[in-house]
């Protein structure tokens, strides 16, 4: 058997066998709990599979995909809802973005306490979003909590959490993002501190100055920590939907994909509804798209602003 | 040189854990829900003693029972008492209760009773109410409610030929536990949730009298916010008590639910039809009117304590949180009455509500015997009077009775009790999210945006419509 | 050498010493109003917990009147929390290092290309990075093993990372190969020469995808709901919504729960937070 190349450097026949061995168990676990379950939910996406050990398992072809994306006013609901998954996206990534950036910037700079904002700004993660969650119902009670007290001295009120769903779904944003903004600023910081100082002073004698600095710069030698922070933003909020279970619950108008994958698929949809994995499954097949079709476009631009900049 | 220290600090993290992990695992790790001191002071003692001894012990019951239980504070605490005291009966007998947010107990059963890994479930996935919304030959395409699933896939003991199942109501056994004429579930009792509890000595201060029409409860509340009090609190955080509290207006409007249930399935009531219409508008004068503001951050449970407070007249909540009420040691007098939705003071006097809680046994238990004396226990006359007092449902044991203020207030109405429409209402597949009008008060400001009633039961007929044509 | 020192007039443009004083108010203005951000929820935190349940529905954000600590001996004595969190730490580190082991030998190879169908596997892991989590088959992936409900199932759960191993993959291209070719010819094994000279080259990389995944673990709350029965399994995100389900109005109770969660927590990141934050950027910044 000859499955190492011909570059392989460490040993021949038996021996070379040995990265193989180390290479297993990695790849097992991947195929085992990553892959081969990915492929059982798009088959599990053309049955009416239930998730409860006992009963038949249907094959009912397209007819979930027809339910989920066709089907009555539900499909405008479910439409609604991955509608909902890409506002929601983009808000949180280009909102996290900019801030973790201006934050990054301005904790770059040799001030006082800098230890301690960064500190203070990541350890919201380190929480948990649990803990997150309890923070900010506390903080959004909608009437005495401080948010509240402060809108009213602008005269202003909101029903928070608890309202209408549109302002709810603003205030998972937000929360969302004063939770992992940190990630963002600490993964910038560290490229920033990789830009040689030369460079600066260099482009200062020729006479470049703050946001020259910044664009001619900064900017493009960021590039490595530019493409981290947007794919793992862009990736990671499309997929992300723990805030709303603790912030709002599953509610017709803030729920995302995923958790309305989630709820269908594990009986907490409301109502007396059952356990239906297999309409789940063929949701997640659509979140499946969608990320995939976005993961792309992000990849590309990325690609693209590696040439640009790093060639 | 720093990663270094790092990844040790991981390893020996990981060691330390592991060690603490393991040492404790089968020996002292005590669930947390029944850790918690259940003796305590006078009136946990005095329960224990007060409680009738039915417990007796029963030969050769071993091993651990494992019991699913929602969340429900007196629920909880009656059962922690019972627990205790059937395993003092039963001393080489370990019952474990896991105790979980009723959110969260469609998703336990369903992975619990798939793994195999419980004896006795507390069946109370939202919406808590037995064998509730079966399918009728009049729908032509709707889910299997969970129930139906769970029984169908084998993971149900059946009950039918235990003695104690003859303890219980036979009606209520028939409505709420009985499928394809075999009894799978105990049902452990009803209780109303379109009334609502008053405050009298406000009423009597602002000089109001008890409001049994509509128009009387229109300009009770007008005259109660004149006075500077609040009119109607609700605990609206969690959504659903929102409604329950229409669920008034609604059987004022249709005595009827299942009749309605029906007429909406085929055509002949409609959401936007001319009667229906005042319905939504009633819908909308009460939750943007009568309810105080901030009701959306007060969480269901933390409803009896806000209206212990004396200062708002009404809460429209169901009966279950008359214990809660009871607790919160209100200093006025109070009463539980039926929503007055209607003119019609006549329409007004029904109470609707639903079967409750039911106990089921898993199929594949390996305690089988453990589980039946569980249950037979729990549903001795005596024991299960005491339940009904302490959680405070409508008894289904007819030689139950309430002796609660609660129980007293609401023992004249119970001949005018219905099963409401929640527990019939089965939305068609393919129906949108307006399309279930009992609802409707919910989707007015402050909870949702709709503002316009007649424009709102029009998309609620539109989303009916759109899942019975799809 | 880079250093903040050099960068530190970015913004402020010039050497005048007064735009740069403008700038760093600025700079402090902005920080301060972050600060009020991040600090106010515990301090808010704090204050809920020392209230008496009326009192906090009189008015949810005036100061306690006197310090009432009934909360957290209620709190304590309602939930295990010492155990969710060593819970926590466990499932944690245990799932983090076996991934970071086991991706190492998975990683080197393809990047490498030292085997046939190298290119496949990673791509396979490219397009996992996008694969929504497959939560119905694994359920029944681990209820067939007979791992419900039992540490070991709830760990593997945790053991693939694709970002990770595409951060790892990156790193390691970065190396150059002829460092495999001189230990090749000293006669170095493989195992020996990735362990020894490998690892530590990539450490940076190794640090960052421990982070990252770490995190991912300490926050999730899912998965234990679907997976995790008995409570003292429970980590602290679920011991934590339970408790909060169970005792869902009586807001000083849940704040001296979290409170009491928050401060071993604090301390356990002010001890790991130089090594957290230099470990989540190292890596990827590079390759």
């Amino acid at each position: 058997m000859q499955v190492m190349k011909k570059g392989y450097l460490f040993g021949t026949g038996r021996r070379a066998a040995l990265p193989l061995l180390l290479l297993v168990p990695g790849v097992f676990f991947y195929l085992l709990i990553a892959f081969g379950p990915s492929l059982a939910t798009a088959f599990y996406a053309f049955t009416d599979a239930t998730g409860i050990k006992g009963l038949p398992i249907n094959w009912v072809g397209f007819e979930n995909f027809r339910e989920f994306l066709l089907r009555g006013a539900a499909s405008r609901d479910n439409l609604a809802a991955l509608q909902r998954t890409l506002v929601f996206a983009f808000f949180v990534t280009t909102i996290q973005f900019s801030l973790g950036l201006l934050l990054a910037v301005v904790l770059n700079q040799k001030l006082r306490g800098r230890f301690f904002f960064r500190t203070l700004f990541f350890m919201p993660v380190f929480l948990g979003v649990v803990i997150q969650g309890l923070m900010w119902k506390l903080m959004l009670l909608p009437r005495g909590g401080p948010v509240s007290e402060v809108f009213s001295l602008f005269g202003a009120q909101s029903e928070f959490l608890g309202g209408p769903p549109t302002q709810a779904f603003i205030w998972v944003i937000i929360v969302q993002v004063w939770a992992n903004v940190g990630i963002t600023m600490v993964i910038f910081l560290a490229g920033m501190q990789t830009i040689p100082s030369d460079l600066y002073e260099a482009a200062r004698i020729d006479g470049a100055r703050g946001w020259q600095l910044f664009r001619n710069v900064t900017w493009p030698l960021l590039t490595p920590a530019i493409n981290t922070n947007f794919l793992l933003n862009v990736i990671g909020s499309l997929q992300a939907w723990q805030l709303f279970l603790v912030l709002t619950g599953y509610k017709p108008g803030t729920q995302v994909l995923g958790y309305l994958i989630f709820a269908e698929g594990f009986g907490q949809a409301g109502g007396a509804s059952s356990f239906r994995q297999g309409f789940a499954a063929a949701a997640s097949i659509v979140l499946f798209i969608l990320v995939l079709i976005l993961g792309m476009v992000a990849n590309y631009i990325v690609a693209r602003r590696e040439k640009k900049y790093m060639a | 040189m720093n990663r270094i220290r790092w990844i040790v600090l991981i390893a020996v993290l990981a060691l330390v854990a592991a060690a603490c992990g393991d040492s404790t695992d089968d020996t002292t790790a005590a669930p947390a829900t029944t850790a918690a001191p259940t003796t305590t002071a006078g009136d946990g003692g005095a329960d224990t003693t007060a409680a009738p001894d039915t417990t007796e012990p029963m030969a050769g019951l071993t091993g651990t029972l494992r019991v699913l239980l929602h969340q429900n504070p007196p629920l909880v605490e009656y059962m922690e008492d019972f627990n205790k005291r059937f395993m003092e009966a039963n001393p080489d007998l370990n019952v474990e209760m896991e105790v979980l947010a009723a959110g969260d107990l469609a998703t336990a059963i369903q992975t619990r009773l798939t793994a195999g890994e419980i004896d006795v479930i507390d069946f109370c996935p939202d919406p808590c109410a037995a064998f509730s919304n079966p399918i009728q030959p009049y729908m032509s395409d709707a889910d299997t409610p969970v129930w139906q699933q769970l029984i169908e896939a084998g993971l149900v003991m059946d009950l039918t030929d235990e003695p104690f199942v003859a303890n219980y109501d036979s009606v209520a056994v028939a409505d709420a536990s009985t499928y394809n004429d075999r009894v799978y579930a105990l049902p452990m009792g009803r209780v109303s949730y379109s009334g609502m509890f008053v405050n009298n000595d406000l009423l009597a201060e602002v000089g109001v009298p008890l409001p049994t029409t509509w128009g009387e409860l229109v300009s009770a509340c007008e005259a109660i916010k004149a006075a500077n009090y609040s009119c109607m609190t609700v605990g609206g955080a969690d959504g659903w008590p929102v409604f329950v509290g229409s669920y008034g207006l609604l059987g004022a409007f249709y005595p009827d639910q299942a009749g309605l249930v029906e007429g909406l399935w085929n055509g002949t009531i409609k959401w936007n039809d001319e009667n229906t219409l005042e319905l939504w508008r009633r819908y909308q004068t009460y939750v943007t009117d009568m309810l105080e503001p901030g009701v959306t951050g007060l969480a269901h449970d933390a409803g009896p304590a806000r209206y212990a407070a004396g200062d708002v007249a009404f809460m429209p909540t169901g009966v279950w949180q008359g214990p809660a009420v009871e607790d919160a040691a209100p200093a006025f007098d109070w009463t539980y009455v039926p929503f007055p939705g209607s003119d019609d003071a006549a329409d007004n006097q029904y109470l609707f509500g639903k079967y409750d809680m039911s106990w089921m046994v898993a199929n594949e238990t390996a305690n089988k015997d453990a589980a039946l004396a569980y249950l037979a226990a729990l549903s001795d006359p005596a024991e299960y009077n005491t339940f009904a007092n302490a959680v405070g449902y409508l008894p289904t044991q007819p030689t139950a009775t309430l002796d609660t203020k609660l129980g007293q207030a609401v023992a004249p109405l119970l001949e005018n009790y219905r099963v409401g429409f929640e527990q019939y209402w089965v939305a068609p597949k393919g129906a949108g999210q307006w399309s279930n009008g009992s609802q409707g008060a919910q989707f007015f400001a402050p909870f949702n945006t709709w503002e316009d009633p007649v424009a709102l039961a029009n998309q609620a007929q539109a989303d009916l419509e759109a899942g019975l044509g799809s | 050498m880079t250093t903040e020192t050099q960068t530190k007039d970015l913004l402020s443009g010039g050497t005048q010493t007064t735009t740069r004083r403008r700038a760093a108010i600025a700079s402090y203005v902005l920080l301060a109003v972050f600060a009020v951000v991040y600090i106010v929820p515990s301090l808010l935190v704090i204050n809920t917990s020392l209230k008496t349940l009326p009192e906090f529905f009189k008015d949810p954000i005036g100061l306690a009147s006197s310090l009432n600590f009934d909360n957290f001996a209620n709190a304590w004595n309602l939930a295990n929390f010492p155990r969710y969190l060593l819970n926590t730490a466990f499932y944690t580190a245990v799932a983090t290092g076996i991934f970071v082991l086991s991706s190492i030998f998975v990683a080197f190879p393809i990047a490498r290309g030292y085997f046939k169908g190298s290119n496949v596997l990673l791509t396979l892991y490219v397009i996992a990075l996008f694969l929504p989590p497959a939560l119905i088959p694994q359920f029944q992936l681990i209820l067939n093993l007979g791992l419900f409900n039992t540490r070991p199932g709830y760990i593997l759960l945790f053991l693939v990372n694709p970002i990770g191993m595409i951060i790892l993959v990156n790193y390691m291209k970065s190396i150059p190969r002829s460092l495999d070719e001189a230990a090749a010819v000293d006669g170095a094994g493989y195992f020996r020469f990735v362990w020894k000279i490998i690892l530590p080259l990539i450490r940076p990389a190794i640090a960052t995808v421990t982070v990252l995944h770490a995190i991912g673990i300490w926050n999730e709350i899912v998965m234990p709901t679907i997976y995790l029965t008995s409570a003292d399994k429970y980590p602290i995100t679920r011991g934590l919504i339970v408790f909060e389900g169970v005792y869902g109005s009586d807001w000083p109770g849940l704040a001296a729960a979290v409170l009491m969660l928050i401060i071993p927590m604090a301390a356990l990141f002010m001890f790991m937070q130089r090594y957290i934050i230099s470990g989540l950027t190292a890596g990827s910044v590079k390759g």
